[in-house]
């Protein structure tokens, strides 16, 4: 992310971090399954591009069930 | 562990996969069916907190392995109270593991994230940082965007309170994870985004006024 891109954060709405915490399984769940997270929970995908510590724990939670389901 | 602990029932969810519902059924339940669950969730939960704090090992560095070891079992007992406190939140909308697993993630990179933070004193003045950051941080960004860059750095002086202004540098410029300041000021991490979310929406409402700000020019 560059310098602007923090400043900024994205451009659209978002969900606040407890919301995102609150969904993130499901939202891991729909992506692994091919399905479309960003449809079904909008405004997450544009809080992990703004949020760098939900966006960290969004990367392990998908990758530790991506792991299992191997 | 968590032996007494009160759990609030959940309502039954028809979408609820049975693996997950015997797990809520176990937690919920008492006796030794709620024992061995509470002794495989731990279980399912260290696991989480190892796998969290492997992938940081580079910033538990000065952490020995026994050290690293207790924190993932800190971590693995602060998300279990967390998931039995939480167990009727639990809808059913994913498996049970994965929603148990983001508990012992969340526990374990916050305590990662203030280990490595806790002999740090945080870097001042917020202003300096930005400084430095356009400078030396990303210089390519900033030769690319060098006049958004100042309306940028003009509008964060003149637009945002010095709240906005001091947790948006400290995080973004000054790159100090949110649970790090959460900590040190007092409050959450979510409180913390919301100030920053409002201080990125003021500063994006003044750029578009001078019509220096599209998307393109943020992300290109």
């Amino acid at each position: 992310m560059s310098l602007l891109e923090g400043l900024l954060g994205p451009e659209e709405p978002e969900v606040g971090c407890e919301d995102c915490f609150a969904e993130l399984d499901r939202y891991v769940e729909l992506e692994l399954a091919g399905a479309d997270p960003d449809a079904e929970l909008p405004g997450l995908r544009a809080h992990l591009a703004g949020c760098l510590a939900c966006r960290e724990e969004h990367q392990s939670l998908r990758d530790l069930v991506a792991g299992d389901d191997r | 562990m968590s032996a007494g602990l009160a759990v609030r029932l959940p309502g039954v969810d028809p979408v609820m996969d049975p693996e997950s519902r015997a797990w809520v059924a176990a937690l919920a339940g008492d006796g030794g069916d709620r024992d061995a669950a509470l002794e495989r969730l731990h279980a399912l939960l260290l696991r989480a907190a190892r796998f969290e704090l492997g992938r940081r090992r580079g910033q538990l560095a000065s952490l020995s392995a026994s050290e690293r070891s207790d924190l993932a079992v800190q971590a693995a007992d602060d998300a279990l109270m967390a998931v039995l406190a939480r167990l009727a939140d639990f809808r059913g909308l994913s498996r049970f593991t994965t929603w148990a697993y983001k508990f012992a993630l969340l526990e374990a990179a916050t305590k990662a994230r203030r280990m490595a933070w806790r002999d740090r004193e945080l870097p001042r003045p917020p202003e300096d940082w930005l400084a430095v950051a356009a400078t030396d941080g990303h210089p390519e960004a900033a030769a690319e965007h060098a006049e958004l860059l100042a309306a940028v750095k003009a509008a964060v002086a003149e637009v945002l309170t010095p709240h906005q202004r001091e947790v948006l540098l400290t995080v973004v410029a000054g790159q100090v994870p949110l649970d790090v300041l959460a900590e040190r000021r007092g409050t959450t991490r979510g409180a913390l985004y919301k100030t920053i979310h409002d201080a990125r929406r003021k500063l994006r409402a003044h750029l578009a006024g001078t019509g220096l700000l599209t998307g393109e020019e943020v992300s290109r």
